[in-house]
């Protein structure tokens, strides 16, 4: 029973993490329709950008994460304005493509000038935990899930109650529509992908406190699991991904207690399938955004 | 139809009336060849004999070389047929080059099955698994299908990688070439060049007969508006699952045929994602929903991949990840596409071209 209580803490704080993560992706997804395959590289820029500013600064991981925001948001913004607006009323193929050759294009330059070599940020709190009765919990991972938790609510109070939010939400809705109301679409574009890419960088920061990332095997399955949890969650509502990627935490974490091997991963694609299938507007998503013709 | 004239001399009179028709259309379709529609038919032809005969007079590394070029072909090709005439972006089509792997391998491995033997098998076993999963997936659209697809190839994997008594899981399978043991000799480069350069013909033979027929406009028309296609009387689904299911057919032989080039290969190798994304880029490069637009973009891309990869050494993928956002920018339609169309309307201005998807 401790076991599975143990297994079910983990993947609650682990669930936070790939939460955040995904976040930024649902939110690019949801608004602008555009499914970006670069933002596992984002997100591990964002760690290296953090492991750069504690190795040379000194700065605590979690200090670091307004300087890491501001940075990557204003990379973002360039190339959502820059480039991918360019391509943004094409077919689905060509965004795909396009994020995909840009993910390729920052991975590699990060590897010329990091190697490949896997690196962490280590903290004196990483490797501590503490315990309720039998069940240990890091406080490292707690502290990203409890970031992951309240990025995802300012960001929904940003979404619905402010001008800004509302525009963007807008300009997802129609963006006909939002354009005759005198929303500017490029702008409000990049400033989603802003918010977007200063997400995965907070991730990639978190992500660099509580393990270890590389530019090679790192940023592919962050974006696979951006993907699943986004599909879990649902488009559309701000909480879906943090659902989403507590959802998808807990089932894998107490998977890998049942079950032997890397079956986990395998019920993780089933559940993705079936999810699909079934109930296309994900848990809490709404039904507008998988109605959507997007072709 | 038959129906019209009931027992109007039995069955025999029917099947004789319907063969007598068919051989009168093919008679007029014969007389309606000329060389100003036939051309196409005819430089492909003439393509295959020229590689064939150049096989001869060829270098190892260029027979290596263009070898890898068939494959990706077929694969593009392959590929063309779901994601580009019918509009269903796939993101997982490299499952069916896995399961072709794989079936080979076993069957040629664990049951001494000779490669010919298994390679009907092989397409089989894809066609059944795309029906299998293309009747619940293909009812999903856009980014959602691409996911569902990604997920079924990523799990499919999983699958593989965890039936170790069976598939020899992560520590890999390998296929027996030497001595009494193997079922069929290997081929050596020479024979590889040949049966890839087959293959790679046969797909494009499909996909030339298939995008001139019924079938293919029906294709067409499913990927501009499935919903009006529907209502003039096409069976969408039906549409639907058989170009999966042809699709997965061409992806299975050529991951068959490549199992046995490779001799020894893991999961993560059949089942990488990046030939699926190279299958996408070549055909979205090259021009998608046309014979040409793959063919081009197949040839194109893995010639300037494997000279980035002798000439450049570490800034391969960097280069290759800048070409491929400076050509899905400027030429969003595809090469082939762009150069017919600005052919035909005189406009060769890349910057209005740009202007297309912008926002």
């Amino acid at each position: 029973m401790s076991q599975f209580l143990q297994a079910a803490a983990y993947g609650l704080v682990q669930g936070g993490l790939l939460a955040l993560v995904a976040v930024g992706f649902s939110l690019v997804w949801g608004i602008m329709n555009v499914v970006n395959l670069s933002h596992g590289a984002l997100a591990v820029t964002g760690a290296y950008l953090a492991w750069q500013l504690n190795v040379h600064f000194g700065i605590d991981p979690f200090l670091a994460i307004p300087v890491v925001a501001i940075c990557m948001f204003g990379f973002g913004y360039v190339l959502q304005r820059g480039l991918i607006n360019l391509v943004v009323n094409a077919p689905i193929f060509l965004t795909l493509l396009l994020t995909f050759g840009l993910g390729l294009v920052i991975l590699n330059l990060l590897q010329l000038l990091y190697t490949a070599d896997d690196r962490s940020i280590d903290t004196s709190y990483a490797s501590q935990s503490f315990a309720i009765s039998t069940v240990n919990i890091p406080y490292g991972r707690l502290g990203a899930s409890l970031v992951a938790v309240a990025v995802t609510v300012l960001l929904a109070l940003v979404m619905t109650r402010t001008r800004l939010g509302r525009a963007i939400g807008a300009t997802g809705m129609d963006r006909g529509a939002a354009r005759l109301m005198g929303i500017r679409a490029r702008h409000v574009y990049a400033i989603t992908f802003g918010i977007s890419a200063a997400l995965a960088g907070i991730a990639g920061t978190m992500i660099a406190t509580v393990g270890s990332f590389n530019p090679t095997s790192t940023p592919s399955q962050l974006t696979l699991d951006a993907f699943v949890i986004s599909v879990l969650g649902g488009l559309g509502n701000m909480y879906g991904a943090l659902v989403g990627g507590l959802v998808l935490g807990v089932a894998e974490s107490l998977g890998g207690l049942l079950l032997t091997g890397t079956w986990v991963n395998a019920i993780a694609m089933a559940v993705l399938i079936v999810t699909l299938v079934i109930r296309p507007t994900g848990l809490i998503g709404k039904a507008q955004y998988s109605g959507r013709v997007e072709v | 139809m038959t129906t019209a004239a009931p027992n109007a001399g039995g069955a025999a009179a029917i099947l004789e009336r319907h063969r007598h028709g068919r051989q009168e259309r093919l008679a007029a379709w014969l007389r309606s060849r000329t060389l100003a529609n036939s051309w196409q038919w005819l430089a492909g032809l003439v393509i295959f004999i020229v590689m064939l005969g150049l096989q001869q007079v060829m270098d190892p590394g260029t027979q290596r070389l263009l070898t890898s070029v068939f494959l990706f072909v077929a694969l593009a090709q392959g590929w063309n047929i779901i994601g580009g005439y019918t509009g269903y972006a796939s993101f997982g089509q490299v499952v069916f080059f896995g399961l072709g792997a794989y079936t080979v391998a076993v069957l040629m491995n664990n049951y001494h099955v000779s490669f010919w033997a298994s390679m009907p098998v092989a397409i089989l076993v894809g066609v059944a698994f795309a029906v299998a999963i293309g009747i619940p997936l293909l009812r999903l659209r856009g980014h959602y299908f691409a996911i569902a697809t990604l997920g079924a190839a990523e799990g499919s994997r999983e699958v593989i990688n965890n039936m170790t008594p069976v598939t020899g899981g992560g520590l890999g399978i390998t296929i027996p070439t030497f001595g009494a043991q193997a079922p069929t000799a290997y081929f050596g480069k020479p024979g590889f060049y040949l049966a890839f350069l087959i293959v790679a013909a046969g797909a494009v033979l499909i996909a030339a007969v298939l995008s001139r027929s019924r079938f293919g406009y029906a294709m067409v028309a499913v990927h501009q508006d499935e919903d009006a296609a529907a209502g003039v009387g096409i069976n969408t689904t039906r549409v639907k699952v058989v170009a999966f299911a042809v699709s997965a057919a061409i992806v299975a032989c050529a991951g068959g045929l490549y199992a046995f080039q490779q001799i020894e290969f893991y999961p993560t190798d059949v089942f990488d994602a990046n030939f699926t994304v190279l299958m996408v880029i070549m055909v979205v490069i090259g021009g998608s929903g046309s014979v040409l637009g793959p063919l081009v973009g197949a040839v194109g891309l893995e010639l300037l991949a494997q000279f980035l990869r002798v000439n450049l050494g570490t800034y391969n993928q960097l280069i290759f990840g800048a070409i491929i956002v400076v050509v899905v920018v400027f030429f969003p339609q595809g090469v082939v596409n762009f150069f017919r169309d600005a052919w035909r309307t005189r406009q060769f201005s890349l910057l209005d071209n740009v202007r297309r998807y912008r926002l």
